[in-house]
């Protein structure tokens, strides 16, 4: 299904229930009775483009925006993916953090396999977090300086030296390991823990998982696919006007 | 689960692309967890960190760069098929181990599939020894865990770097744990290591 300005936002979700996360980054609550996608974008100040670009993004895994790219600014996407960051950070992780906590007194996991998967859990933790430090420190200010320089028209030294040393194209590749922690963490879940009378804190902690993996999945995809070749195309401006 | 062939699709079509993945779901041992058009910069490259089995390529799509592709993925023991029509010169299909013809009914093109999967997983027994490790790949885990690299490993047993690179596949073929944090668990769990061990090195 093609989402459209025209449809009602509660239509939308009865259809595709993954997209709740999504549209509370846009600050859009419950409760919004019949308005349509286009009256909530006016009423809460949402830029209409995008947000059709990402609901329909997380909704179909095949929708590309290739005409859409332009239509809106790189700082309304950054703004978006540092507010998944902040629900991964800020709720998903202490969430599934808590899960793996009572796992200790609501089970009878033997202390030694609890305190395995407690530590994995955190090193997987401390990864992401690294890597979304890295983000929101290295590559958005990037972002948003390069699309302030082509906007002033004003295009430092420091930016060019910064694009030449670190192009976005160098940043897709980092998100593998982090990824393969996380399928190891559900695996081990899955296949190598000792079998217990009373696993359904398990099967929640597992379900946290695999809603985890699905939203980091669709996060990186809309770093693919939309950021990087928007980024690409800034520099690419700016690297012809500079000749 | 057994272990699937990982397959990756280049072709530019969404309508080829879509009906390419339907049959790829139809075959357990192959799953398709990448599509390209052909028009990706450093395409190769990105091909290769994915580290596919199979590569399906429509070759018409990448025009004069087909040749240097196919070689390059041949090089890395990629299994390249071809996804040609009726007007695909033929020395263009020599280029791949195999050809699915796009005007080739369902059950032929599935019966190729399979051939694809048969072809790679016959060859190393996949599917008989799933999370069975032989002693040499245990002693190898046991190294790992330690934190020992590939290469103190082949010293320290006296073995080929490439002889444990596959071992080290093997393993991770067999359990589904790619991390070394995540085999470092494992083998707890299983006692197959002692936390006092590790903590010792």
């Amino acid at each position: 299904m093609l989402i459209q300005k025209e449809m009602k936002l509660a239509d939308v979700i009865h259809h595709d229930h993954k997209l709740v996360p999504v549209i509370n980054r846009f600050n859009i609550h419950l409760g919004f009775g019949d308005k349509s996608i286009e009256d909530l974008c006016v009423e809460k100040e949402i830029n209409l483009e995008f947000f059709l670009t990402i609901l329909n993004a997380y909704h179909d895994h095949k929708y590309f925006p290739k005409k859409h790219l332009q239509s809106f600014p790189a700082s309304v996407l950054v703004n978006y993916l540092n507010k998944s960051h902040r629900y991964y950070l800020d709720y998903k992780l202490p969430e599934l953090e808590d899960f793996i906590m009572k796992l200790a007194e609501k089970t009878e996991l033997d202390k030694a396999t609890f305190t395995l998967l407690k530590n994995f859990f955190s090193e997987y933790k401390s990864e992401l977090i690294q890597h979304i430090n890295r983000e929101e420190e290295r590559v958005y200010p990037y972002v948003l300086q390069l699309e302030s320089a082509i906007e002033k028209g004003n295009i430092s030294p420091e930016l060019i030296r910064q694009m030449d040393e670190y192009p976005i194209g160098d940043y897709e590749t980092e998100h593998d390991n982090i990824e393969e922690k996380l399928f190891d963490l559900k695996n081990i879940i899955i296949k190598y823990l000792p079998e217990l009378k009373n696993d359904d804190l398990l099967f929640l902690i597992l379900k946290e998982l695999f809603e985890l993996e699905n939203d980091l999945n669709d996060h990186s995809r809309i770093e693919n696919m939309i950021l990087v070749p928007k980024v690409e195309a800034m520099e690419f401006s700016i690297k012809t006007r500079n000749q | 689960m057994p272990q699937r062939l990982i397959v990756i699709l280049v072709e530019g079509s969404y309508i080829i692309q879509s009906g390419i993945e339907l049959l790829i779901q139809e075959i357990p041992d192959l799953v398709l967890t990448e599509v390209y058009d052909g028009t990706e910069k450093k395409l190769v490259d990105k091909i290769q960190q994915k580290k596919p089995d199979v590569v399906i390529i429509n070759p018409n799509i990448l025009n004069e760069t087909v040749r240097s592709v196919a070689n390059q993925l041949n090089k890395n023991g990629v299994f390249l098929v071809g996804l040609v029509d009726n007007n695909t010169p033929d020395n263009l299909c020599s280029l791949f181990k195999l050809c699915m013809n796009i005007n080739d009914g369902k059950y032929e093109l599935l019966e190729i599939l399979k051939n694809i999967a048969g072809n790679k997983t016959s060859g190393n027994a996949k599917k008989t020894t799933i999370s069975e490790l032989t002693n040499r790949e245990l002693t190898i885990l046991k190294q790992v865990v330690f934190g020992l690299t590939n290469q103190e490993i082949a010293d320290k047993l006296f073995l080929s770097i490439h002889t444990i690179t596959t071992h080290r596949k093997n393993i991770t073929r067999k359990l589904g744990i790619k991390t070394v944090s995540g085999l470092t668990v494992y083998a707890l769990i299983n006692k197959i290591v002692e936390l006092g061990e590790i903590e010792q090195k």
